[in-house]
Order: structure tokens, then C-alpha cells, then sequence
């Protein structure tokens, strides 16, 4: 295959683009749509500072490269999981790779700043250790953010990850994850802007980015996520892209054009509900934020009956502002 | 050739010459879920592996 920029030799092809690329016009190509999710959904302003949730693969990776190449002031922000040989070994990509870089990281760690880790959590809780892992991250990424006078949080969210999530919230007709599933979630009282700057690559563009940049990131999967319903999803969706190329981004991009707007009314209701958990303060739609409920659960502490809620909500397969 | 599959990481002999797109069909592989990876280069579909070559097969999809 030759490239379809420059006519040289391709080392990736990109079906859904009916496209291949040699190296330097394939890191063109991931410049210029991140550049372009940027700018349609006006993710970052000049001057904004921003936080890049990273956890040593190669999404959050790849998205640190690219918005520090693209002259955007990004630090980043790993979130110690204690997931055994996983989470050390992640640990170690994500500071090599701000060392070789001169980047700022912060580093905060489950067990030394909030007394459980992951599998502590889905132990206790008898839930999905991915679900305590999930609310964990985008509690601390926002707490974290907010603290530190952040102007945005990104993570990366790529093609493939946001198409299985909205396949997730069809296929149980979640409207109000339906209703807050955006590229952009702007900033509220209490809520730091969420930013996902990669919707418009897809997850083997991404590997392949950290591929011919030299970026060393984590390659083996967590063995916690191992046979996860967002796996299975991604398969369903990676059967149809073999079939129809093309698929994913236009079940993806048709959404936001077309269908999430039908959606946006519980959403807003939802956020009119809203208040300051007692414990740590971030807003809530619980008498305590699901992020404390989890660590009191988790660390044994006795919770007051008037802040106890009720029954678990089921695992949350959306980005949810409300989750504290 | 030899070829190294992840997740979990083994290694496995595949008689070449032989495209990338059978190699995966033979696997039983979709190609939309790796890379294919010849010494230290990618490479697309139609490209050719020789018997000699070291092949990694990367998977890229991650669980959350």
C-alpha cells in the first residue's frame, strides 16, 4: 500500500478513511483530527490550562504527546490503583515518559491517600472491581483538577471506547448517560470542564501512534478488566467495522449530530439535583457523594444513618458528572 | 516465522511466506483489533512476512 498523502510506502492502513499512511503523514493525521475535535467542540481555549488523566497506556499517552506537541500547557495526573504488577508497572510508564518529557505529574495513590485500592473496593462491595475503579477516576481526576485551578480534565476517550459506551446506554436505554455522553462536558459549580480530545482516532491508531512515536506504554490489559462488558461491547462493535468500515464513527458521529439532543432533557434534570456531599464536597445526587460512600465502605468506617443512601445505582457505563 | 500473540504473551511458529491478512485469517484474528508488527516496523495488510521474519501480533483494545 502506498501513502496517501505523499505516495510513499504506507505502514497503516485505516479502513474507515479508505486510507493508508507512511509514518510521518500517519502523526500528521492524528495532529490534525485532535486539532479538529478541538475545534469543533471548542474543547480548549488558548491559554487553558489543562490536566490529561494518564494511566501508562497508550491512549492517555498518545493524547499527553500530541496536546504537548501541539503547544497546549498539559500536565498530567496518575491515580495509583494497587493493582498489583499492573498498576507498578503502569506507574513506571507514566513517569518515565513525564520524566523524558519534563513534564509536570502529579501522582496520588488510593491506598496512601484514601486508605483502599481497587481490589479492596470490589471485594468489599461485591461489585465489578471496573465499577469502583471508574468512580474512583472521575472523582479524583475532577477533585484533583478543581484543587489545583485546572481549566479542563482530558482523558483519553478515543472513537472505539466512546462508540462502546453509547452502544452500552442503547442497549439499556440509559437516557440520562445518553443525555450527558458529549466530546465536551462544560464546567459547573463543582465540575472542572471534561475534555476527550481523541473521539476522532480510533484505538489502533492510537496504539499505532505510541508504535512509530517510541512512546512505552503499558501493553498487557488489566487483569481486572478481563472478560468486562465494555470488552464485549468493543467485539460486537469490532465484527461490525470488519463488515462495514465505517461503522463505529458513523454510529458515534450520527449520535452527536443526530441523537443526543433527544436526550438532554434528563440530563439537566438530573444536575438541577445536585448538592455538596457533607464529607468532601463535591456535588452530589446523594445525601453522601458515591466516591465517599465507596471509601467509607471500603476502609470499614460506620456510616451516620442520616447520610446512608439507598440501594447501590447500577454500575455506570457513561461519564456522570453526578457520581461525586 | 516466529510469531508472539499477547494477553497472554506466547509465542507461536508460522510457516512463511505469507500476507498479513492470512496470517490473521489463519489466527482467526480481526485486523481491526492489532497491529501487526515486523521486527521493529508496522505494517498494513498486504504487506508479505518472510519465514525468517520476527512478527508481533499487538492487540489495542483496552477495557475501560
Amino acid at each position: 500500500m502506498k501513502c496517501r498523502r505523499c505516495r510513499g510506502p504506507a505502514v497503516i492502513d485505516i479502513r474507515r478513511h479508505n486510507a493508508a499512511f507512511c509514518r510521518d503523514c500517519f502523526l500528521h493525521h492524528c495532529r490534525e483530527q485532535v486539532k479538529r475535535a478541538i475545534k469543533d467542540h471548542q474543547m480548549i481555549a488558548p491559554g487553558d490550562r489543562v490536566l490529561v488523566a494518564v494511566s501508562g497506556g497508550k491512549d492517555s499517552l498518545a493524547l499527553w504527546d500530541l496536546l504537548t506537541d501541539l503547544e497546549i500547557e498539559a500536565d498530567g495526573l496518575y491515580l495509583g490503583l494497587g493493582i498489583g504488577d499492573y498498576s507498578d508497572e503502569s506507574g513506571r510508564h507514566t513517569r518515565e515518559f513525564a520524566a523524558a518529557r519534563g513534564r509536570r505529574l502529579i501522582e496520588v495513590d488510593l491506598r496512601d491517600d484514601y486508605g483502599f485500592d481497587v481490589p479492596e473496593a470490589a471485594a468489599v462491595t461485591r461489585r465489578a472491581p471496573c465499577g469502583a475503579c471508574g468512580l474512583s477516576k472521575r472523582h479524583l481526576f475532577n477533585e484533583v483538577a478543581h484543587r489545583e485551578g485546572y481549566d479542563a480534565v482530558a482523558t483519553g476517550h478515543n472513537l472505539d471506547d466512546e462508540a462502546a459506551v453509547l452502544l452500552g446506554n442503547v442497549l439499556r436505554w440509559e437516557t440520562g448517560y445518553l443525555g450527558r455522553q458529549a466530546p465536551v462536558l462544560p464546567a459547573a459549580p463543582g465540575f472542572v470542564r471534561k475534555v476527550k480530545p481523541l473521539i476522532r482516532l480510533g484505538e489502533r491508531e492510537m496504539a499505532a501512534y505510541c508504535v512509530l512515536t517510541g512512546i512505552d506504554y503499558q501493553v498487557d490489559e488489566c487483569p481486572m478488566a478481563a472478560g468486562n462488558r465494555h470488552l464485549g461491547l468493543k467485539e460486537v462493535l469490532d465484527g461490525l467495522e470488519e463488515r462495514s468500515a465505517g461503522a463505529k464513527a458513523a454510529f458515534l458521529f450520527g449520535f452527536y449530530d443526530r441523537g443526543r439532543e433527544h436526550f438532554l432533557d434528563g440530563a439537566a434534570e438530573e444536575r438541577e439535583g445536585l448538592a455538596p456531599c457533607p464529607e468532601c464536597g463535591s456535588p452530589t445526587t446523594g445525601t453522601l457523594c458515591a466516591f465517599c460512600t465507596l471509601r467509607n465502605r471500603a476502609t470499614g468506617v460506620e456510616i451516620p444513618v442520616e447520610l446512608r443512601v439507598g440501594p447501590s445505582p447500577p454500575t455506570p457505563v457513561g461519564r456522570l458528572p453526578g457520581d461525586g | 516465522m516466529k510469531v508472539l500473540l499477547r494477553n497472554p504473551r506466547r509465542e507461536i511458529e508460522v510457516v512463511g511466506p505469507i500476507t498479513v491478512v492470512k496470517l490473521l485469517q489463519r489466527l482467526d484474528i480481526n485486523p481491526e483489533t492489532v497491529l501487526v508488527i515486523q521486527g521493529d516496523t508496522l505494517v498494513t495488510r498486504d504487506a508479505r512476512l518472510a519465514d525468517t521474519d520476527d512478527i508481533e501480533i499487538r492487540p489495542v483494545t483496552s477495557g475501560g
